[in-house]
């Protein structure tokens, strides 16, 4: 990040923007705030953030409206704050458009891994043909995969799920996602698929014993490749 | 008629009661055809013993005609009504004078003992025919007496020891049936104290628009009313109260079959039968009045325990945050104690947290809106995701998971079974030391997963066994903190899966809390398909 980010908070609860606004400028943001949907909307329009952080329930427009409208005409990477938690609300958001979601009450470190995700964009394929992280390493024109430097055989599926979890590192996949890009749009009730290759492609990338894994479910959501720490 | 009949009583009562006159008339007819078939019978009789004396009275004379003419009319006592009797008695002494006392066929008797034998044996007759008939008259009330003490008996039996209301009904109805011979149909109180529309399921006949307003107004005037009773004498049914002590808890609608009319000794009883239903029905009140007054009552000692143990529950972590973030905000705090400090607020944010995420939990579980999703799920992930929820408070215990690798897929919902895991693993770790070992264990045993935690604590003791999934229950050497909401919740998310979670103490020490789940699991070849 050269130039300063802009984040667009859209929360009716001042206390919220304000603590907000203390960690996203100490880490670097331009900060803009909007108490209302309506608000919130013409500020995107108007000052163009690069990144907004959405909170559902608002009082003028239900939050999923807004995100519903907001995608009609912007492509913003849009983190969703809620005090809704079920899976049903989480994959509802997804669907219409949002790029992850955090449950209030959040951690402010996961909130900033969060935003940093999603504001990654441009999947790393096209750009940049290698990917790494911790101890996993893709080269997506060899379509090799190396586990500490020894390559693993993936069947052709499993590099395909691995290659898609990758390129939105960080932020969740949700399964019907995963489904339609790696067996296609008619395979999107087929969660059994995906269970049983992602099965085999932890047992396939991730170290034994180790703590921290690189692929993490995000129950009755879907997927979140995490990206190691300062990695 | 009976169609324009409105519900309005007045115009029931202002209508002409033909099929009621009709109905009587049959009755009358009835029991007049009755009398005279007793009569004619009666004639046969004295007519054959008449023909006998004829035979004997060559050799034996006409006195001992007498006596088989005072049988004749004993005998007939014994069976036939008094009216037949009594002139039975009469034409056997006439006949007796008419043609056996000398001179034959005639009534004159020529001799003083003749007439005074002919006086004593019509007295005689008429007395033995009264008296007979009297005493078969009172062996039939008797009979009837024990025939309805019986029913009643049985009714009581039934009904009021059954298990439930609505067999005992039942069963009081088809007795009511196979007594009576009629159709029963019961219309019994709402908790609204209305009388209900529909007919109780028990009954053996709907009622009529006509019947249905006879019912209601027995029901507002707590008499009987319908078939041969006034005022609603239109109606097909006979409507009974069913009158308990303190109201009257519905009404029984008793139709007879092929229009035959209730006598007053059925009518009795019926009317017995109604009274008895309506104290069961009653009974059956009173006890559920008392059952829901314990609910409100255990819900109020609920209500209280919840405002004690969640008002500790949430106002001790504020106030170590609010301590805190006070010591922060002082100058003087040099940096070891500010990392301290800072450590403490987390935490009692942290803890803040989990107790906010029990009530909902509960409150989700008691507003009985958990439906769940049911998702293909790998064990062993569900099993490590729930470790890694339970988070930090696992740190300073050994985790050991015993699952087979080769675990097929199981349908479930995940999240759901996750939260259930990872509050066992909580207690796991707050009731045994540090650095024992927590095991986890996840096995499929045919339509089942059975997933449990097993500690190295001290066990737990009968009350815990008895109590611990019950809402705010906690141990009596419990560690301050914590709600007693956790296992509760675990029970309350496994109901809602269908499952089921059980407690024990371990043989080598320690408890094992262990789910058991109805699951559906991924046919063996789908792998195979899938590759």
């Amino acid at each position: 990040m050269s130039d300063k980010s802009t984040a667009l908070i859209i929360d009716d609860e001042v206390q919220i923007r304000r603590l907000l606004s203390i960690v996203l400028e100490a880490e670097g943001y331009r900060v803009l705030e909007a108490e209302s949907g309506r608000q919130g909307l013409s500020d995107v329009a108007l000052r163009r953030p690069d990144v907004v952080l959405l909170d559902l329930g608002l009082p003028d427009i239900d939050g999923m409206d807004l995100l519903k409208r907001l995608r009609e005409w912007s492509r913003v990477p849009v983190l969703i704050l809620s005090v809704r938690g079920g899976p049903e609300d989480k994959v509802a958001a997804m669907d219409s458009g949002a790029d992850d979601y955090v449950t209030k009450p959040f951690d402010s470190g996961e909130l900033l891994a969060r935003l940093r995700a999603v504001q990654r964009r441009a999947p790393l394929g096209s750009e940049d043909p290698y990917f790494q992280a911790g101890h996993l390493a893709i080269d997506f024109n060899a379509r090799t995969v190396t586990v500490k430097s020894h390559e693993v055989k993936l069947t052709s599926t499993e590099y395909a799920l691995l290659k898609v979890l990758a390129q939105h590192a960080g932020k969740v996949v949700t399964h019907k996602q995963l489904l339609r890009e790696v067996w296609g749009p008619n395979a999107e009730e087929q969660s059994q698929y995906l269970r049983v290759y992602m099965n085999h492609l932890r047992k396939k990338i991730e170290l034994p014993r180790a703590p921290n894994k690189l692929l993490k479910t995000e129950a009755g959501i879907g997927y979140r490749f995490v990206l190691p720490a300062g990695g | 008629m009976l169609d324009n009949a409105g519900p309005d009583p007045a115009g029931l009562l202002a209508q002409p009661a033909k099929t009621t006159r009709r109905g009587y008339l049959t009755q009358k007819f009835a029991r007049v055809m009755m009398a005279m078939n007793e009569f004619v019978l009666a004639g046969i009789l004295a007519v054959l013993v008449t023909a006998v004396s004829f035979l004997i009275e060559p050799f034996a004379g006409y006195l001992p005609i007498a006596l088989l003419y005072l049988l004749l009319v004993v005998a007939a006592g014994l069976k036939l009504r008094r009216g037949p009797v009594l002139a039975l008695a009469a034409t056997s002494a006439l006949l007796w004078n008419f043609l056996f006392i000398p001179p034959h066929f005639t009534f004159y008797i020529d001799k003083l003992e003749d007439a005074m034998m002919f006086a004593m044996f019509f007295v005689v007759a008429m007395a033995m025919g009264h008296l007979t008939s009297r005493l078969r008259l009172s062996e039939m009330a008797e009979r009837r007496r024990e025939r309805r003490t019986a029913a009643l008996y049985e009714l009581t039996h039934q009904a009021a020891f059954a298990t439930d209301l609505h067999t005992g009904l039942r069963a009081a109805v088809s007795l009511i049936e196979s007594i009576s011979g009629a159709q029963v149909a019961l219309l019994l109180r709402q908790k609204d104290h209305t009388l209900s529309e529909a007919v109780h399921p028990a009954s053996s006949f709907s009622l009529s628009e006509n019947e249905k307003s006879g019912a209601a107004e027995v029901f507002a005037h707590k008499t009987a009313a319908g078939r041969l009773t006034n005022p609603l004498a239109d109606s097909e049914a006979l409507h009974l109260p069913l009158q308990a002590r303190t109201a009257v808890m519905g009404v029984l609608s008793v139709r007879p079959r092929f229009d035959k009319a209730f006598g007053p000794s059925e009518r009795e009883l019926l009317e017995a039968f109604a009274v008895l239903i309506g104290l069961i029905l009653e009974k059956d009140h009173v006890v559920e009045a008392l059952k829901r007054a314990e609910i409100l009552e255990a819900s109020e000692r609920l209500r209280r325990a919840l405002l004690d143990s969640v008002s500790h529950e949430l106002k001790t972590p504020l106030s170590a945050v609010r301590v805190g973030v006070d010591a922060l905000s002082k100058q003087t705090v040099n940096g070891r104690e500010k990392e301290a400090t800072l450590r403490e607020v987390q935490s009692a944010v942290r803890r803040l947290h989990r107790v906010i995420d029990n009530l909902l939990d509960m409150t989700r579980i008691e507003a009985g809106v958990i439906e769940p999703k049911l998702d293909w799920c790998d064990v062993g992930e569900l099993v490590c995701a729930a470790i890694e929820l339970a988070g930090e408070v696992l740190h300073k215990h050994r985790i050991v998971i015993e699952a087979d690798e080769a675990l097929p897929m199981v349908k479930l919902d995940q999240p759901l079974l996750e939260q259930c895991l990872r509050n066992l693993l909580i207690n796991a770790a707050a009731w045994s030391k540090a650095g024992t070992k927590i095991t986890v264990c996840g096995d499929v045993d045919g339509d089942k997963l059975v997933l449990s935690v097993l500690d190295e604590g001290k066990g737990l003791s009968e009350s815990d066994l008895a109590h611990i999934f019950e809402k705010f229950y906690r141990a009596s050497d419990a560690q301050p903190g914590g709600t007693g909401l956790g296992l509760s919740i675990v029970e309350g998310l496994v109901r809602a899966h269908g499952g089921t979670v059980r407690a024990a103490n371990r043989e080598t020490g320690g408890a094992e809390f262990r789910l058991t789940i109805p699951v559906e699991t991924m046919r063996e070849g789908v792998m195979g398909e899938l590759a």
